[in-house]
């Protein structure tokens, strides 16, 4: 039977065409023209040091749980992916749940970061940013949680002695560099030699790195064209779209001599899959993690590969502290879109909520 | 949502897949990556002599180039990395409390 053609329906399709394609037109220079507004949580620096920054976020949402949480955030990539745009932040949703939250960025590395090395990181920044905390917030322990290689420099940390890590959240964060797929296989065999990576300026440039990125799909961004195409229209889709494309082409330089450790240390010896990792002229064990350890990798992580992260579970900590938390989504499940909201945020923050002390009454910020 | 995509653009995702999954499996290969290094090798070369070519030219007129001003430029950074870890080491020092020790006249 064919279908009649109800008039109606034909002039509401017609309207509905002519008004998306004219949102299409707006929406397609606004997005030629201007930049996404990332990052947007009102913060206060309140400590730094070189290119490092730590960040505490403002908000009207009383703090309801101790103790903060501190996110220690990659070294390779831009920290506004956790902040990505009003209504759309993890950042902001940590903070409408109750919690106290802290940035440790660490800024965009030149030619002055280019001996910077693991120690750099591990010894020197990290402690400092913590006891910064610790004085702010006017606490004995932190919550540290750390993205990707941010997951890395705070398991490392909360192994040394004396910290004062209550929880370690890692959050795609690579432990098996066997699994890290081919970029990091052909580093590992030699074919890629780290000094063939560095630029003059000693470190490893974000083109570079952009690169690396950018050839795990070099395809995709033709879909993702085509589908941005479609959605035009659309305010809020092409509002998310802007800021992660943003993101995803805003890399920053990787200072030259942590680049060599990561590939002598932990690429080519493995060192975190063995639990013994150097740093600087100590040796760390990451069973000496006192803290809960929450692992959290996604299955669909092209990135940082599910086989990649999932050794930490059975590495870092006490094995009675640890727990595992297998998410949908790929790297940035922590970070944007609806598995992120729906799914991953909400259960990291009832994981910290379970390990955090309620503060009754509230305390105002 | 999928779902309601229109027929242009599932033919555009399946032709993307079709040619995309060809191409991952190149650029994960090893012979991707030993064209890569030796790409990068070559390229290395290439501009190793013409800056060469360039710098004597310049150098002739007494000219800087800009090797020079990069050599210059690294310099720079590490007397700025230098200064740099003394002052940390002042500020840390002032901030526990104690005084850096004055140098003895050598």
């Amino acid at each position: 039977m064919t279908p009649v053609l109800n008039p109606a329906s034909v002039i509401s399709r017609i309207n509905r065409d002519v008004e998306r394609s004219l949102l299409r037109a707006r929406n397609g220079v606004r997005y030629a023209t201007t930049k996404a507004n990332v990052g947007a949580t009102p913060r206060d620096v309140v400590w730094r040091r070189d290119r490092a920054e730590l960040w505490r976020y403002r908000s009207a949402t009383p703090i309801r749980y101790r103790p903060p949480v501190v996110i220690v955030h990659s070294l390779v990539s831009r920290s506004y992916i956790l902040d990505l745009r009003p209504g759309s932040s993890a950042v902001e949703f940590l903070l409408g749940q109750g919690h106290d939250v802290y940035m440790l960025d660490w800024g965009v590395a030149d030619e002055r970061d280019a001996d910077n090395t693991l120690a750099t990181y591990v010894d020197e920044y990290l402690p400092r940013a913590v006891a910064a905390v610790e004085r702010e917030s006017e606490v004995d322990e932190v919550t540290l949680a750390g993205y990707c290689l941010g997951g890395t420099f705070a398991s490392l940390y909360a192994a040394g002695p004396g910290t004062s890590v209550r929880n370690l959240i890692l959050m795609a964060s690579p432990v098996d560099y066997s699994a890290m797929g081919a970029m990091v296989a052909a580093v590992r065999e030699g074919r890629l030699q780290p000094d063939e990576l560095v630029d003059e300026s000693g470190n490893v440039p974000a083109d570079a790195l952009y690169s690396g990125f950018f050839m795990l799909a070099p395809t995709k961004q033709v879909a993702q064209y085509a589908t941005l195409l479609e959605n035009l229209w659309n305010d809020e889709f092409v509002e998310g779209y802007q800021a992660m494309s943003q993101w995803s082409r805003d890399h920053v330089p990787f200072p030259g001599a942590a680049m060599r450790e990561v590939v002598d240390e932990l690429v080519r010896r493995n060192a975190l899959m063995t639990g013994r990792v150097r740093v600087g002229t100590r040796t760390v064990d990451l069973g000496d993690v006192r803290s809960n350890v929450l692992n959290a990798f996604a299955e669909k992580d092209n990135v940082v590969p599910p086989e990649a992260a999932e050794p930490a579970t059975s590495i870092i900590g006490r094995p009675e502290r640890r727990a595992e938390l297998r998410l949908r989504g790929g790297h940035v499940t922590f970070a944007t879109g609806r598995v992120a909201f729906n799914h991953t945020l909400p259960a990291l923050s009832d994981w910290i909520v379970a390990h955090s002390t309620e503060l009754d009454p509230p305390k105002e910020r | 949502m999928a779902q309601n995509q229109p027929t242009w653009l599932k033919l555009v995702h399946r032709a993307e897949r079709a040619v995309g999954d060809h191409v991952e499996a190149f650029v994960t290969s090893d012979v991707y990556f030993d064209l890569l290094t030796q790409g990068t090798r070559a390229s290395r070369r290439v501009l190793q002599a013409a800056e060469s070519v360039s710098r004597e030219w310049l150098h002739l007129w007494n000219l800087p180039a800009s090797s020079d001003v990069r050599r210059l430029h690294e310099q720079l950074s590490r007397v700025e990395r230098t200064l740099a870890d003394v002052a940390k080491e002042v500020n840390d020092r002032a901030e526990n409390g104690a005084r850096p020790k004055p140098e003895k006249p050598q």
